[in-house]
């Protein structure tokens, strides 16, 4: 009996190989009854992202033959031939496997540490298992606890706070400088993209009002129905950048638009209001010098993704301290699996010293009155009782060596001779 | 009763402050964070009571000698302390505002107290130093609020984010933090030097407008009146308000602790 996680992620593939095993969401469950069946599994799951696709396992043969069953599964269904996928899989057994999947639960295993989709992701592979029918008593206590420890993970450290995309770094940043978004004012200069996608990010995080400004008004005005914004002409750009807080300039201009000293006059007449430009176009319309001038805050593409890099390094500082609560998890949960895995022996153990001890009393009851027979019952009862205390606490006692342990269970079956029971 | 009361307030501050450096340090900093909010709690009970308790015991405030004014001025910077902790929860606030308080409360320790000059009877001298000592430990808010606003500032003009970017609250947070410090600072020390010249019309004192502490405290005061007067017309703020409040605050600095040895009437051996 034992739980086995075979795979392959972001880091032991490359995409041609990723998308060759990947596992589309409405096939899931038919491959889930398929992999049961043909690997005559009790317990199984799939998680298939873009950058993993992982089966964990849970079945009463041996753990090679487990690994081995799910490696046949993988080349049967999706008709590849071995040893195509060898060197890419990676397999983990008991504790490993479920280190594992706490640390991808956690997203200490994704491509950019921290990022919550993942979790979302495991979540929905739990449930169309749950559907398909492939998940038993095994993956129905690991798999929530997994989310268990993904969220102390989450609260505990700092891994996901910071942004590492360029959208969501710019909101990182206006809140740095402003704080709360509440009442701030963003003008969008230029019609391009990524503008669009930064307007729409600090409108989420909860700007109050969006200006769009463009060269051809068409356009500008398009853009500002899309974002619900108030298109504004664009010979007005001082008026505006007076008004705004934020300036979100992604043109596709070749030349400047705004110089130091324009800005200098600007920020003057803004009576030194903190403004915060991000010039996302490439070739820059933003004098890099403008970062010199006091309360202006300039960032181009460059500069976004140097604040991106040094939010991924404290991710990676704040994955070290996870690691140490997936780590303690995974010890607490083994503990608890081998404590109780041990109930059904205990139970029987209990049962099988109360027989013997009742026993005699059973067949020489005749000439008891009823009274005194319910004491003595009692009385061996707990006896019983007293008798399997030491034995229970051997059973329940947490040995570091399994081997010990299991050897310690062997011998308590073999002397009560409890085989047959469990 | 009162050396009890002084000690364990004083254990308090200490423990706030090793917590405070632990939060920093480590990187789990939420438990650290928060036994050391609980900890300067109870010790600015224990000094309030401690205070109270002196009070009583004289007579009198304590105030009136350098001794007494080192534990009333670590008592305002801890109530100062509570204040925009409530209002702004910024973190590594404590950090820098437990460091004064615990080496006031330490220099207490090793000053010895000095007999009360009969001239000190007034009452408006208690409304003077309360409220000069308010002044000074909002001011003191004043200065460290620049000094992080200078911080957060330097974070994101470099753009290479380092421990403080992720630590600190956001520019307009501390430039808030600031501007309302500054002005019930202001305030507060309007007050005490006007309570301050009552009191030396009244008691016919000669010469206080040539003393040294008065002059200097009228420097002082003129500084953080013409950075309230900047901001208010020209919209002075950022980085060189930040600068200015700091050399304010060296100024009252002076005033405080330097001005007391060129002599004048605010000399007391």
């Amino acid at each position: 009996m034992d739980l086995v996680l075979v795979g392959l992620n972001h880091k032991t593939a490359p995409v041609e190989v990723r998308e060759r095993i990947a596992f589309a969401e409405e096939h899931l469950q038919p491959a889930l009854r398929r992999l049961q069946k043909d690997s005559d599994l009790q317990e199984g799951m799939i998680v298939s992202t873009c950058n993993r696709v992982e089966i964990l396992a849970h079945g009463q043969k041996s753990q090679a033959q487990i690994v081995q069953s799910v490696k046949d599964f993988l080349y049967s269904y999706h008709t590849l031939k071995p040893p195509f996928l060898e060197d890419y899989l990676y397999s983990y057994q008991r504790g490993d496997a479920v280190r594992h999947v706490f640390r991808v639960a956690s997203s200490l295993d994704s491509m950019v540490v921290g990022e919550p989709q993942i979790l979302a992701q495991v979540k929905q592979a739990y449930v169309e298992a749950c559907q398909a029918g492939s998940v038993g008593t095994y993956l129905k206590d690991l798999i929530p606890r997994a989310f268990f420890v993904a969220k102390k993970v989450r609260s505990a450290t700092q891994i996901g706070a910071s942004a590492v995309s360029i959208s969501s770094v710019a909101v990182e940043l206006a809140r740095k400088i402003f704080g709360d978004l509440k009442g701030k004012t963003t003008l969008l200069l230029g019609a391009g993209e990524m503008g669009e996608l930064a307007a729409r990010n600090l409108l989420d995080s909860g700007v109050s009002q969006i200006f769009v400004m463009n060269r051809t008004p068409k356009r500008g005005q398009e853009l500002a129905a899309k974002l619900m914004a108030t298109a504004v002409p664009f010979e007005d750009l001082e008026t505006y950048l007076i008004r705004s807080d934020i300036a979100l300039v992604c043109t596709g201009s070749t030349s400047l638009l705004l110089d130091k000293s324009r800005v200098e006059a600007i920020i003057k007449r803004r009576r030194y209001r903190p403004l915060f430009i991000i010039d996302i176009s490439v070739p820059r319309n933003v004098d890099p010098q403008v970062n010199d001038l006091e309360n202006v805050f300039l960032y181009d593409v460059d500069d976004l993704q140097s604040v991106i890099d040094a939010n991924i390094r404290q991710r990676c500082e704040e994955a070290a301290v996870a690691e140490e609560i997936v780590d303690k998890e995974t010890v607490k949960y083994m503990k608890q699996l081998s404590t109780r895995s041990a109930g059904p022996l205990i139970h029987s153990l209990r049962h099988r010293i109360e027989e013997i001890c009742l026993e005699e009393l059973r067949s020489n009851h005749k000439n008891l009155d009823p009274g005194e027979y319910e004491r003595l019952e009692k009385a061996l009862r707990s006896t019983a009782h007293r008798i399997a205390h030491p034995f229970i606490r051997e059973i329940q006692q947490v040995d570091e060596d399994p081997n010990r342990r299991l050897h310690k269970i062997q011998l308590i079956r073999k002397v009560f001779r409890l085989d047959n029971d469990s | 009763m009162g050396i009890l009361l002084f000690n364990s307030a004083f254990g308090f501050y200490v423990l706030g402050l090793l917590h405070s450096v632990a939060a920093f340090v480590s990187k789990q900093n939420k438990i650290f964070h928060r036994i050391a909010i609980v900890s300067v709690g109870a010790g600015f009970v224990l000094h309030s009571a401690f205070l109270i308790y002196s009070a009583v015991e004289k007579g009198s405030l304590p105030l009136t000698d350098l001794r007494e004014a080192l534990t009333f001025f670590a008592w305002t910077v801890s109530l100062c302390f509570f204040i925009s902790h409530l209002r702004y929860r910024i973190k590594p606030l404590g950090l820098f505002l437990l460091p004064l308080v615990t080496v006031l409360m330490l220099g207490t320790i090793f000053i010895k107290s000095s007999p009360v000059p009969e001239i000190l009877s007034s009452s408006w001298i208690y409304w003077h130093t309360i409220c000069l000592f308010l002044a000074y430990g909002m001011f003191f808010i004043t200065f460290i609020a620049s000094l992080l606003y200078l911080f957060q500032e330097r974070e994101l003009k470099s753009k290479k984010p380092k421990t403080f970017y992720y630590w600190l609250p956001s520019l307009v947070l501390l430039d808030d933090l600031f501007y309302k410090f500054l002005i019930s600072g202001f305030c507060f020390m309007t007050l005490g030097l006007l309570a301050g010249v009552i009191w030396a019309e009244q008691d016919w004192v000669r010469g206080w407008q040539s003393d040294p502490k008065v002059i200097a405290a009228l420097v002082t005061w003129g500084i953080y009146l013409a950075l309230i007067y900047l901001r208010l017309t020209a919209g002075w703020r950022g980085k060189r308000a930040a600068l200015i409040s700091m050399i304010g605050f060296l100024s009252v600095l002076f005033t405080f602790l330097g001005a007391r040895y060129l002599g004048g009437l605010h000399y007391f051996p």
